[in-house]
């Protein structure tokens, strides 16, 4: 089936993106917002999950596969195979749980260094659940300093009422794109 | 001297030449009633040529294209030529543009001429080659056979004896003066060997200088070897001149240039390491008798081959410069001062001219063989499978002629056993991470598969044949490991794969620990039953673990190090559990079915139980190599784009842990597994949520949201999850499975495939070795060294991509990047011969490397076209005063053996060496009295000018002297 969509292809650009994050950040609802704009309590993801996205961008049509993994430890080990060859990396916290927020530096940062073999690849820094304002202990400026430390693209965005999931995404997909 | 025969010939030539000149110029005469001979008109052509260079002056004429001379850019010429009667003549302008004025003595770049007459700016004229001459009347062609015969005496230059030249030269000198020049001009003499010249040079309307210049080549006077007798013969030319001094003592200046050149280092093993045949293999050279040492014998390539040194020696120059001396007997006594008294020490390396030529025969080290290896690779797309190549009746193998054998069975078997026996190099296992290294796609440097394709690079001269016979070999005995359970040598044991190395060490990685389980899984075997015998598995862990590594068991597994906070540190666990089940008898019954725990988690306790609860041992994740993560990528894209997909294998092994927690935990509910699990999605509804605390039991709290809705996946996995220790499960990964699949790939690999992993690894592996040399600090080697691994890492980057590009373009681009390799593989041996024979001056080294370095940059262009170089690398560095004792040693004193040979002849030994060429300008100056015309000359009227100026060249065997003169006309 692959070799029938590589014969033919339907787009200019295929890009491999990663999704990455403590459990429970909303990595696959952020996903879902994206690719087919709902929002729904999910079953917390199992190892990895996948998902396709034809984006049309500048005219040209981009063909996104976005590999979604699962914050537990135990999937750790698995979900490294899935950093080769990402273009794009996309590290999700949660606004409103600190850990989630350390665990970045302490955790996701090194898993990146270790197991990406893209020099170039592009990171991107996401804040969820930003629509939960009342509850937040990481601020914005917490947020960007972090991006900057580590050379990211900074956001922050809520899968549950859509605000910036769209610019998340493209945003990346323009620098994957441009660099 | 040439046979005086040839001179007679050239002497019969030259007459009858002028003859015809003469009967020429009565036809042309006519052309022209102005002027009065051919020979004024010749004069004013001269002089027209030298008004332009005048009138234009040097920054014009450089703007003009006039060509550069030297290294350093200060000297230019400018050319014309000219015919009279039927002569070429060339008429060449040297001028300085910078440093106007006279250069140091003993500058580098000077020319001959300057150095020789001190002059800067001057003229030469001397006759055209043969090719030049054109000879247009049809006698001439009889005379053609004699100017030959005189030509191929003297090589490409027309000679001119000593008449002809005077008139040559006055020709030029009343030229010079018509425009008003001070240029001294410059006719060659005789054959250019004896580099004799005469010279003059009108200094104002008084001055005339003269110069005069020649050569002895062989049987010099014993008089004129030391620096008293040549003293005496520059005395004895001015005090020809009855010019009007005032006294007999002269103060004569003296500079003096000694230029030693350094025993050659290994004089009786040349030829045998020039040979390359020598360094077709390792094991030759070990057997090859070669009693010395190599210079390289400490060096990290040699293992692998020996590198000609590419410093043959040193020359040192020492310089006196600016003495006075008014007597003889000074100078003797100066022949016997030691170098290390001179004023200045300067030294320069000789480069072997293999460093500079490109040729591919010229050059043996990883290059070479990686270039032969890229060739090999070019083949490989002619057959479909290894033994295609081996087979003799092949048509590939049809047109491999002897450059294509395959060694003998002897040698294939030797070098079998050095791949998998030999070499105790597990120590460096754990390589230096490098990470440019890294991101080179081989295998690393000490493992199995780098030392094949090290080995094959001098296996057989690297030939395709060669690498299959090898290669087919290399498979048989790695499956010989795998069927007798041997573990695979130089294979790193943990059980993790390494994605950014090639396939085949994945592959090799995967089988080593494919075999390490099969070998545990049948110990496992055993262990089992006896679990089954014992009412008590807890007994047997307590047994088996003190003999066992505590983290592992004997499936291979290991107990997770989670890193909550909650959780003890995993290495003392087994020992901490033990205890704890002693002092807790209570507990007895749960214990008797409690399978596979690794240790209680903390405090945590069950939800119901209210038990401890127990860490299971789970299965290890499956290792995959790059293809098997491939193919899933790939399956999960086919099938994986439906809403909530998970992958099988990751629901296998969540449903592993399900079951092993389930075993150690025989009480527990799926929260309990979500709570160690899964900790995110367990919310305490107390802040403090401290489990361990009796008065808060059982702790208020719910599975999250999402964790607890209807139809979670999660809970239908749990409820199909029977309790099973890790050792009763079906495990994620059969090693005899995987391991035949590894064997079967590894014995149908196309040889493309093979060959493209085997560049990628041979560079990676080459660049690491000679990564690991030690040349000091030199930094733009250090710079150079990382861009080459950056070069290997982007090129060699589409070579294991699946779709290949352009074959052609593909091979072009890997004999480029073997270019490069080899520039910097010869600059890091050169890096490391200078360190290494300077090691007590580094700073004289560096600099002397960071000469080199500027002076062969141009060279590591990428293309693939060499630039050979014609010059020669001369450039000389300042030896400080504390350094001189450390250069010295350059210059062992001479055995007795090797003293015999020469006959010392000159003075100034250093370390018993006598120096190679002896160089020396004597000077007198005279303060100048305008007396004879009044205030029109250009010189003020006290200034000093050089009367006599007396250059010496020699060496043991021959000297050149060149003298200038000036006088009153």
């Amino acid at each position: 089936m692959y070799s029938s969509s590589l014969s033919q292809p339907e787009f200019d650009y295929l890009f491999k993106l990663l999704m990455i994050g403590d459990s429970g950040v909303g990595k696959s609802s952020l996903l879902l917002r994206f690719t087919s704009d709902s929002f729904e309590d999910l079953s917390p993801t199992i190892g990895v999950d996948f998902k396709l996205k034809m984006v049309t961008l500048g005219g040209k049509k981009l063909r996104l596969a976005i590999w979604d993994t699962a914050g537990q430890e135990r999937f750790r080990t698995l979900t490294s195979s899935y950093y080769r060859g990402a273009q794009g990396i996309i590290m999700v916290y949660d606004v409103t749980r600190r850990d989630t927020f350390t665990n970045l530096s302490d955790v996701w940062a090194k898993e990146i260094d270790l197991y990406s073999t893209n020099q170039d690849c592009i990171k991107m820094l996401v804040g969820n659940k930003v629509d939960k304002e009342n509850e937040r202990v990481v601020t914005k400026k917490e947020g960007i300093d972090f991006a900057r430390e580590y050379g990211c693209l900074f956001l922050e965005c809520s899968a549950k009422t859509r605000v910036n999931v769209e610019q998340c995404f493209e945003e990346l997909v323009l620098k994957v794109c441009y660099d | 001297m040439a046979s005086s025969s040839n001179a007679k010939h050239k002497r019969i030539a030259e007459e009858e030449e002028e003859e015809e000149e003469e009967t020429l110029e009565e036809l042309e005469g006519f052309d022209d009633f102005t002027l009065a001979s051919s020979w004024e008109r010749f004069i004013s052509e001269i002089e027209a040529i030298c008004r332009v260079w005048m009138v234009d002056g040097p920054k014009n004429l450089v703007e003009k294209g006039a060509e550069c001379l030297g290294s350093q850019k200060k000297l230019y010429k400018v050319k014309s030529e000219m015919k009279h009667g039927t002569k070429l003549y060339s008429i060449e302008y040297y001028f300085c543009v910078s440093n106007k004025g006279k250069a140091s003595f003993w500058d580098d770049d000077l020319h001959d001429l300057q150095l020789s007459f001190g002059v800067s700016d001057f003229m030469v004229i001397a006759p055209l080659s043969a090719s030049g001459v054109v000879l247009d009347a049809p006698e001439s062609t009889k005379l053609l056979s004699s100017v030959a015969i005189a030509l191929t005496n003297c090589g490409s230059g027309v000679v001119l004896d000593a008449p002809e030249s005077t008139k040559l030269l006055s020709s030029v000198a009343i030229a010079l003066t018509n425009c008003g020049s001070n240029w001294p001009a410059f006719v060659p003499v005789h054959d250019p060997s004896r580099k004799a010249y005469i010279g003059i040079q009108n200094l104002g309307l008084i001055f005339t200088r003269r110069f005069d210049a020649d050569r002895i080549g062989s049987q010099v006077p014993i008089r004129l070897m030391h620096l008293e007798g040549l003293y005496e013969l520059f005395i004895s030319k001015f005090a020809l001149y009855s010019v009007d001094f005032s006294a007999s003592f002269f103060k004569v200046q003296f500079a003096m240039k000694l230029t030693y050149r350094s025993p050659p280092y290994e004089s009786d093993d040349e030829i045998d390491s020039v040979d390359p045949e020598v360094n077709e293999s390792k094991g030759d050279i070990v057997s090859s008798n070669h009693i010395k040492t190599q210079w390289d014998d400490d060096c990290p390539w040699t293992e692998w081959y020996s590198a000609e040194d590419p410093i043959r020696g040193f020359e040192l120059v020492a310089i006196w410069s600016g003495r006075m001396f008014e007597s003889s007997l000074e100078m003797a006594e100066l022949e016997n001062a030691s170098s290390f008294d001179a004023e200045k020490w300067l030294l320069c390396p000789i480069i072997f001219p293999f460093m500079m030529d490109d040729s591919t025969w010229m050059f043996v080290g990883f290059a070479s063989q990686i270039r032969l290896l890229v060739s090999a690779l070019d083949m490989s797309f002619e057959a479909q499978f290894l033994d295609d190549f081996v087979s003799a009746e092949n048509p590939a193998s049809d047109k491999s002629k002897s450059s294509t054998a395959i060694p003998p069975p002897t040698v294939l078997d030797r070098v079998l056993k050095e791949i998998f026996h030999d070499g105790g190099h597990n120590s460096h296992l754990v390589e230096r991470d490098n990470k440019h290294s890294r991101a080179i796609k081989g295998a690393p440097l000490e493992s199995l598969f780098a030392q094949f394709c090290l080995h094959s690079l001098w296996f057989g001269g690297c030939n395709i044949r060669a690498i299959a016979s090898l290669w087919i070999e290399f498979v048989r005995e790695v499956r010989w490991c795998w069927e007798e359970s041997q573990p695979l040598p130089k294979m790193p044991s943990d059980s993790t794969i390494d994605l950014s190395t090639c396939l085949i060490h994945q592959k090799l990685q995967m089988l080593a620990i494919c075999i390490e389980k099969k070998n545990s899984s049948h110990d496992t075997h055993n262990s089992t039953e006896s679990v089954d015998h014992t009412p008590s598995g807890k007994k047997v862990d307590a047994e088996a673990d003190p003999f066992k590594e505590p983290v592992k068991d004997e499936n291979g597994s290991y107990l997770r190090s989670y890193s909550h906070q909650d959780s003890e540190p995993s290495t003392s666990s087994s020992f901490k559990h033990h205890d704890y089940s002693v002092r807790s008898p209570d507990l007895q019954k749960v214990d008797q079915v409690r399978k596979g725990s690794a240790g209680v988690v903390g405090s945590m306790m069950l939800l119901h139980s209210y038990q401890k609860m127990h860490a299971p041992y789970t299965q290890d994740a499956p290792i995959m190599t790059e293809d098997m993560h491939e193919e899933r990528l790939h399956a999960v894209e086919v099938f994986g784009d439906a809403f909530s997909f998970s992958g099988q294998l990751e629901r296998d092994i969540l449903s592993s842990d399900m079951s092993a927690f389930k075993a150690a935990n025989p009480d527990a509910v799926f929260e309990d597994f979500i709570r160690w699990h899964s900790p995110g999605d367990w919310e305490n509804d107390d802040t403090e949520g401290c489990a361990g605390d009796g008065n808060n039991w059982p702790p208020r709290g719910k599975l999250s949201q999402r964790m607890s809705e209807r139809g979670n996946l999660w809970r239908q996995i749990w409820n199909d999850s029977p309790p099973l220790p890790v050792l009763e499960q079906k495990p994620l990964l059969d090693p005899i499975r995987e391991g035949e699949k590894i064997l079967h790939y590894l014995e149908t690999l196309k040889p493309h495939q093979l060959l493209e992993q085997m560049v990628c690894t041979a560079f990676r592996a080459s660049a690491d070795i000679l990564n690991q040399t030690i040349y000091g600090d030199f930094k733009p080697m250090k710079t150079r060294f990382n861009q080459l691994y950056i070069t290997l890492a982007s090129t060699l980057k589409p070579l294991q991509a699946n779709h290949l590009r352009e074959k052609a373009e593909l091979i072009g681009d890997l004999r480029r990047l073997c270019l490069v390799f080899e520039h910097i593989e010869k600059l890091l041996i050169f890096a490391a011969s200078i360190h290494r024979k300077l090691l007590d001056v580094p700073r004289l080294s560096e600099a002397m490397f960071s000469d080199y370095f500027n002076f062969y940059l141009p060279k590591m262009g990428t293309s693939l076209e060499s630039i050979c170089y014609d010059q020669e690398f001369k450039t000389k560095q300042l030896v400080m005063m504390h350094e001189r004792d450390a250069v010295a040693i350059l210059f062992p004193p001479p055995t007795a053996n090797q003293s015999w040979r020469k006959v010392l002849s000159m003075g100034n030994l250093l370390n018993g060496h006598e120096p190679i060429l002896r160089e020396i300008i004597f000077s007198i100056n005279d303060r100048v009295e305008d007396s004879h015309y009044g205030s029109s000359i250009p010189m003020a009227t006290t200034e000093e000018i050089q009367t006599h100026r007396m250059y010496i060249q020699g060496t043991s065997n021959d000297l050149w002297v060149a003298l200038s003169v000036t006088s009153w006309d």
